[in-house]
């Protein structure tokens, strides 16, 4: 089913959580709500499951406005962060009380709840009370009980907030067949980048009491509306240098490290503009010298991370850079070496305002070309 | 700490012997008395050897008191009951009441709920001749006076308060998310509040009860002011129950132990709620 | 399926909105109250008026007389002076009693618990038969306290029927039924109490009397404040023992706010001097109050964030 959210305006006595927030989301899309702590998530959650209620705004499933809809009207399904399970009730209970809620024959309870427990891999602990669950346990139970309803909207609250690494990371590899395989309409809040791009048909970034940026996961990689969105996003995090664009032989350059560096000459609107340059660090390849645009940094450190391999370089002016590259390949490991920029990998903002300067001639083939 | 001294230890022993002895010992004697034939209890000096006799209990039990004078009726036993239909009634009441009441000041906040909250409180502070002698004369008008409804009703001064606030806390500590779940799960306000928040809060509604009954029984000034003697509880009954019995001690003193028996007994099996109850629910034991 | 969910919206027919729930929940609870509400109002307008049950013909609004009347009243203040005696007495000395015996039991040892649940008998039991059992036990014929005074030289101790020791009876029984009251609260209290203070103290070799003074009672304060105020409130209004053991004698000895306006209602039928003086005592324990509950609220705050 689809949801629309129209400036959604929220706030608890003195404190404004939502200002003006509006969400469009299409049946059986999967809609990840992505931000640090505080940025109103949960909120958003709770106000579309009808728990809490919006001071101003409409919310719209399928197009019925929600208002004064209670939330056992409003065919949804939630997981909690915490679980929320029901401690007097085992986990077989728990699992089937949006089946009880409508009056389903006996048998055909016990038959769903079994099936989405055999699908959750927890049909050996329907008989155990949440508290002797443990929390990857816990955390199936609670999904479970938002799936075992059917529910045409399904929200998930940071479920893998609170389990071990392990678990998370089997998760995040089968939450999105499970989620497919339901056909629901799903909104997923997260604080992991990772799992927001795992999961996500669109990912609605937040801040500042609303959504600052929405997008397929790669808009959002390629082209964050601000700095803030930039670094979020990626790990290691995204280069931002200083720069002031100038003209140069082929149309747009940046001096880094005294080297003219070109960047995409649609940015002909910045020349003579106080800029930050975005580059992701696989976007900085080393190289030999003498290559052109290449220029020189010390090398400081390098780390292994799992796939690749990250090193801290630094200018000449004692800027720091990081570089990423595949593990396995070579590379200079100490002393001084040349890098190239990728030109069509350099993404730049407003230094004032940090928000990124728009390429409205190449931005779709960029796009595209991701 | 670890270095307690000698001297301090003997210090400590004997001011925790002292505490025992004082607390412990009016229970003690009075118990000693029940069992005792006011030949015994008028010995000088007085010993706590004696050959123990169940007859002040028998006729206490059997409402028959045998005097030299001939045989009296007493009517100890009814006070008794009255005592427990009144606590048990008044307790019952309470919680039908108070939890439904509890429920709304917890969870669903709403305009002027603290305001009734603290107003329910100050009724546990107000002075209770305040309400019970304007109410002596009302209840004559509409037909309350000597009803045990009536008392019931007055008895809600204590025990109202006292559920309210304690189940209260008990339903704050229910995470609103375990019963948001269960709403979004498809269940009613109503079937919310009885399959989630009342089984979670039992334990303390439980204890809510029992203390609320504690006190309702040693409410002493309640039916004094509006009970005459067929509806008097314990409390009020043993005292005019000392004139009555003229000189038979060993009665009052068993009147008395089967008078504090029930409330020593509940309070020994609720004692880990009593810090609580005591201070209505602001400190936790 | 999931259309099914969302189809099927009114099921029970009586519905209630979300705006008039609570209402609902509570209406019982304040119906009970508005039922206490109106004889409270009744006692106002008895106070000023002059109303004498068995003189119902001069009944009639004399406005704030009752009142004026106190100040020449030497009844009225011998009422005050002896509620005031009796609250500064038994809470006083329950307060330092209660506090001693609580840093008594404060360790956690099986010993220690024993005794501070038995302690709590006296606290269970009805203040009246309290006052009847200590009456049983200061009997000038047989009672076992009369007996301990003649062991001292105290020959003829006639407790609550003397003028000169009545006083000091009643306020024993109150002290006997209310210091485990006390106790029990600090108890909880300073075992509640953070640890890292006083191992902190304990490690630099800080001498016991500077880290009570300096650390135990600061943070025990509001758990004091709570139960003296508690405790204030309470005996200042006390009916039950007084009343129990000597109906406010002998001669005006005992007669405090609560027994002076029982017998003022029920003896002399004074009703419009008996409400006057209920609606001075109401001033003073809603003032005690109004403290006591902002204190209450503090604690009950801290101690259910701890939770």
């Amino acid at each position: 089913m689809s949801l629309q959210l129209t400036d959604i305006v929220k706030s608890f006595k003195e404190d404004l959580v939502l200002d003006g927030v509006s969400l469009d989301v299409a049946t059986g899309e999967t809609l990840v709500l992505f931000g640090p702590s505080g940025a109103g998530k949960t909120v958003l959650l709770r106000l579309i499951a009808g728990v809490i209620e919006p001071d101003e705004g409409s919310i719209r499933i399928n197009g019925a406005d929600m208002d004064g809809v209670e939330p056992e009207d409003r065919g949804i399904g939630m997981a909690f962060q915490n679980f929320a399970l029901f401690p007097h009730m085992d986990a077989r209970e728990n699992i089937a009380s949006p089946l009880i809620a409508r009056r389903e024959s006996k048998t055909g309870i016990k038959r769903r709840v079994e099936d989405v427990a055999r699908l959750l891999k927890i049909d050996h602990v329907l008989h155990h009370k949440p508290k002797e669950l443990s929390n990857g346990q816990k955390q199936r139970t609670a999904l479970g009980r938002a799936l075992a309803g059917e529910p045409s909207i399904l929200l998930l609250d940071d479920p893998l907030r609170n389990v071990d690494a392990k678990l998370r990371f089997e998760m995040r590899l089968e939450l999105p067949r499970l989620l497919k395989d339901q056909q629901a309409t799903v909104i997923y809040v997260t604080q992991d980048y990772k799992e927001a791009m795992a999961l996500g048909d669109r990912i609605a970034v937040m801040s500042g009491h609303g959504i600052a940026q929405i997008g397929t996961p790669e808009d959002i990689y390629l082209s964050p509306a601000n700095t803030e969105i930039a670094r979020l996003f990626g790990d290691p995090v995204i280069n931002l240098l200083e720069v002031t664009p100038e003209r140069g032989e082929a149309g747009v350059q940046v001096k880094l490290s005294g080297t003219a560096v070109p960047i995409n000459p649609g940015y002909t609107g910045s020349i003579g503009h106080s800029c930050i340059l975005g580059i992701r660090p696989e976007g900085i390849h080393f190289a030999d010298a003498g290559t052109p645009g290449a220029f020189p940094v010390t090398i400081e450190a390098e780390t292994p991370l799992n796939e690749k391999t990250v090193t801290l370089a630094a200018t000449e002016n004692k800027r720091e850079i990081l570089i990423s590259r595949p593990s396995g390949t070579s590379a200079p490991d100490s002393g001084q070496a040349h890098i190239v920029i990728d030109s069509g990998a350099v993404i730049l903002f407003d230094r004032a305002t940090g928000n990124r300067i728009a390429l409205p001639a190449t931005d779709a083939a960029k796009g595209g070309a991701a | 700490m670890e270095h307690t001294s000698t001297l301090e230890k003997v210090l400590r022993g004997t001011a925790i012997t002292l505490v025992i002895l004082f607390f412990m010992f009016p229970i003690f004697w009075i118990f000693l008395m029940s069992f005792q034939t006011n030949e015994t209890i008028l010995r000088v000096p007085p010993s706590i050897v004696f050959d123990p006799t169940l007859s002040n209990y028998t006729a206490l039990i059997t409402g028959k008191l045998d005097t030299a004078a001939g045989t009296l009726e007493i009517s100890f036993m009814k006070n008794l009951w009255n005592s427990l239909f009144l606590s048990a009634a008044s307790v019952a009441v309470g919680l039908v009441l108070g939890v439904p009441a509890a429920y709304a000041f917890a969870r669903l906040k709403f305009r002027g709920s603290e305001d009734i909250a603290f107003t329910l409180l100050s009724f546990r502070f107000a002075p209770p001749l305040l309400v019970l002698l304007p109410l002596t004369i009302y209840f004559q008008q509409i037909g309350l006076a000597d009803t045990y409804l009536g008392l019931i009703w007055v008895y809600q001064l204590i025990v109202l308060p006292l559920i309210l606030w304690i189940v209260r806390g008990y339903f704050e500590d229910i995470p609103a998310d375990v019963e948001y779940a269960y709403r979004i799960a498809g269940h009613s306000w109503g079937a919310t509040f009885r399959k989630i928040a009342l089984p979670l809060a039992g334990p303390g509604i439980a204890a809510a009860g029992l203390l609320a009954f504690i006190f309702a029984w040693n409410n002493f000034v309640f039916a004094l002011v509006l009970a005459s003697a067929d509806k008097q509880p314990v409390t009020v009954g043993a005292l005019a129950f000392v004139t009555a019995s003229g000189i038979q001690y060993g009665q009052v003193a068993a009147g008395i132990v089967l008078s504090i028996l029930p409330t020593f007994a509940l309070a020994l099996y609720a004692q880990r709620y009593l810090v609580e109850g005591l201070s209505l629910g602001a400190v936790k034991g | 399926m999931s259309d099914a969910t969302m189809n099927q919206k009114p099921r029970r027919g009586f519905r209630v909105s979300r705006g008039a729930l609570p209402y609902l929940l509570s209406l019982p609870a304040l119906l009970t109250c508005i039922g206490i509400l109106v004889p409270f109002f009744t006692a106002v307008a008895y106070s000023l008026q002059r109303y004498r049950l068995s003189q119902p013909w001069a009944r009639k609004w004399n406005w704030g007389e009752n009142y004026l009347n106190f100040l020449s009243d030497p009844a009225f203040w011998n009422t005050l002076k002896v509620s005031l005696t009796y609250a500064f007495l038994t809470v006083g000395i329950e307060l330092l009693l209660g506090l001693g015996i609580a840093l008594l039991l404060q360790k956690r040892t099986r010993f220690n618990n024993f005794v501070s649940i038995m302690l709590l008998m006296p606290l269970m039991t009805a203040p009246a038969l309290a006052s009847l059992m200590w009456k049983l036990m200061t009997n000038p014929g047989f009672g076992i306290l009369s007996y301990f005074a003649s062991l001292i030289g105290l020959h003829d101790f006639r407790w609550a029927s003397d003028p000169s020791t009545a006083m000091l009876t009643v306020v024993l029984v109150d002290i006997w039924v209310y210091t485990p009251f006390i106790m029990i609260l600090l108890l909880a209290g300073l075992r509640s109490l953070p640890q890292q203070p006083f191992e902190a103290a304990a490690l630099d070799g800080v001498p016991r009397l500077f880290v009570f003074w300096r650390i135990t009672l600061p943070m025990l304060t509001p758990f004091l404040l709570t139960a003296t105020l508690f405790r204030v409130i309470e005996s200042i209004q006390q009916f039950d023992i007084i009343y129990a053991m000597t109906q406010g004698g002998p001669g005006d000895k005992l007669t405090v706010f609560q027994v002076e306006a029982y017998l003022n209602f029920f003896q002399s039928t004074n009703v419009g001097r008996s409400a006057a003086l209920l609606m001075i005592l109401w001033a003073i324990t809603y003032i005690l109050s109004n403290i006591f509950i902002k204190n209450w609220l503090r604690l009950r705050e801290r101690q259910r964030g701890e939770a």
